[in-house]
């Protein structure tokens, strides 16, 4: 007699595989029953002998993390057929250049506000050593003493070779030692269980593949994997759904484009108010002195005229001069 | 008439008179029709090898049968690359890649918070600083 409420507990392998479930089950631990579709994934990709070839080489704590591994991956691979978790490594590189060149142009504009502030404060000579104190306060990555990023800036553009994401090659050489179990768990693990909910990268569309995205999708591929051994076809298109992968980076990238838009104008400017200089006191700012600026400016102009007016009184002078000398010459 | 018979049959096989690495691997014949032929050329036996011992043979075979045709190739490149991820780091595979990058993006967004506010900051104070005549330049700039 069967016991129909028995406690079959199968796990999702073992279920899947139409077997008994032992308790020697190496694969029960991380395909609960109720989540079929985990193994399925997995099954589909990896196979089950695979993945217990995998497991046996590893002990304990890393039978765990693998596992988590193995199932991200499958469901990556579920998701994007095509691509799979390399398609998302050529996202992230995409993101991580995009956002670096962004960096980098913010900080020419720092620079440039930095030098047109040094310019203007140099011109007062007692505030010139005050001034640079908050100066100092802008350098690269530079935030409020508490913050913990001093270094940040420094990694980021004195590049660790280890950390070069750009190059797939790059990637294939210097994929970095595995986190350890304590780093595993301070950052959340890179997406939960389920793929599309864990991460707002942008990158996971509701939806699979599609002819669309992967045309998309392929360019990104295709644009680094040229670097990559095994080739591919040369495709210089970069990514182009920009607004579908940029996720949290688009509103910081959004943000900052004003200010790279702006600059030519502030040079323009710049360069503009060199040829006003002439006409200032040395000491007082070109800013501060703005309506002293207009003032001189309209005096010179008053000078000017001033100076032709004399100049027209005079020429009257030696004409009328002149003609009295011409009718005393007569006779 | 043998002559003419292997004539007809390596203009049948003109394209692979070679097994692709797949077959020469699997030890079996490498028929015109093999899905992996234009994937695994001889000459890279090694991609096939990586492949074929994290994924296996036929699972690549029914993941490849499931895309089309032209995404065959990149779909091939993409398992090779995470094959060959799973070999050298048997935990993590292509995943730990993903995850260092996933810090460096964070990373790199709070950097970029950070120094667009340092440049907000800046530019108010610069304009706190200035008279506030709509001719600054600085504060033209924002206004644009």
């Amino acid at each position: 007699m069967t016991l129909k409420g028995g406690t079959s507990h199968a796990c999702a392998a073992c279920k899947y595989q139409r077997r008994k479930c032992t308790s020697e089950c190496q694969l029960a631990p991380y395909f609960p029953a109720n989540k079929p579709e985990m193994f399925r994934n997995a099954h589909k990709l990896f196979g089950v002998r695979n993945i217990v070839k995998i497991l046996e080489k590893l002990d304990g704590p890393q039978r765990q993390e693998a596992m988590h591994s193995i199932i991200w991956q499958a469901n990556i691979r579920d998701l994007y057929p095509v691509q799979g978790c390399y398609g998302y490594i050529c996202r992230l590189q995409y993101q991580i250049r995009q956002a670096e060149e962004e960096l980098h142009a913010i900080h020419a504009q720092l620079n440039m506000y930095r030098q047109h502030h040094h310019h203007h404060h140099g011109l007062d000579a007692g505030t010139a050593a005050e001034d640079m104190v908050p100066s100092s306060q802008l350098e690269l990555g530079m935030a409020p003493p508490a913050s913990n990023n001093n270094n940040a800036a420094l990694t980021l553009f004195g590049h660790n070779p280890a950390q070069q994401p750009y190059a797939a090659a790059g990637v294939m050489a210097q994929l970095p030692s595995p986190v350890t179990p304590d780093q595993q768990q301070q950052l959340s693990y890179p997406i939960s269980s389920n793929p599309v909910g864990g991460y707002n990268t942008g990158y996971f569309d509701a939806t699979k593949d599609d002819n669309n995205n992967n045309n998309n999708n392929v360019a990104a591929v295709n644009s680094f994997w040229l670097q990559h051994t095994y080739g591919m076809n040369n495709n210089n298109n970069a990514v182009t759904n920009s607004s579908s992968s940029m996720g949290a980076l688009q509103s910081q990238l959004l943000a900052a484009q004003p200010l790279g838009g702006i600059q030519e104008e502030v040079v323009q400017d710049y360069d503009e108010m060199h040829p006003f200089f002439d006409t200032i006191d040395d000491r007082q700012s070109y800013i501060d002195s703005k309506e002293a600026y207009d003032t001189s400016s309209e005096e010179s102009l008053k000078d000017t005229t001033q100076s032709l007016e004399q100049h027209v009184v005079a020429e009257d002078e030696l004409k009328s001069a002149a003609a009295c000398f011409s009718l005393t010459s007569v006779n | 008439m043998a002559s003419a018979a292997a004539g007809s049959s390596s203009s049948s096989t003109a394209y692979s008179n070679s097994p692709c690495a797949a077959c020469k691997f699997l030890r079996r014949k490498c028929l015109p029709d093999c899905i992996f032929a234009p994937y695994f050329p001889p000459e890279e036996p090694q991609k096939f090898a990586n492949v074929h011992k994290i994924f296996g043979a036929s699972n690549v075979s029914k993941l490849l049968n499931e895309v089309l045709p032209h995404q065959r190739e990149d779909a091939v490149n993409s398992l090779a690359y995470e094959a060959e991820a799973r070999l050298k780091d048997p935990v993590y595979g292509c995943v730990g890649a993903i995850s260092v990058l996933q810090r460096q993006v964070i990373r790199l967004q709070k950097e970029l918070d950070a120094t667009n506010a340092h440049l907000i900051r800046f530019a108010y104070t610069n304009n706190n600083n200035t008279s506030s005549s709509s001719d600054d330049p600085i504060v033209r700039v924002w206004r644009f």
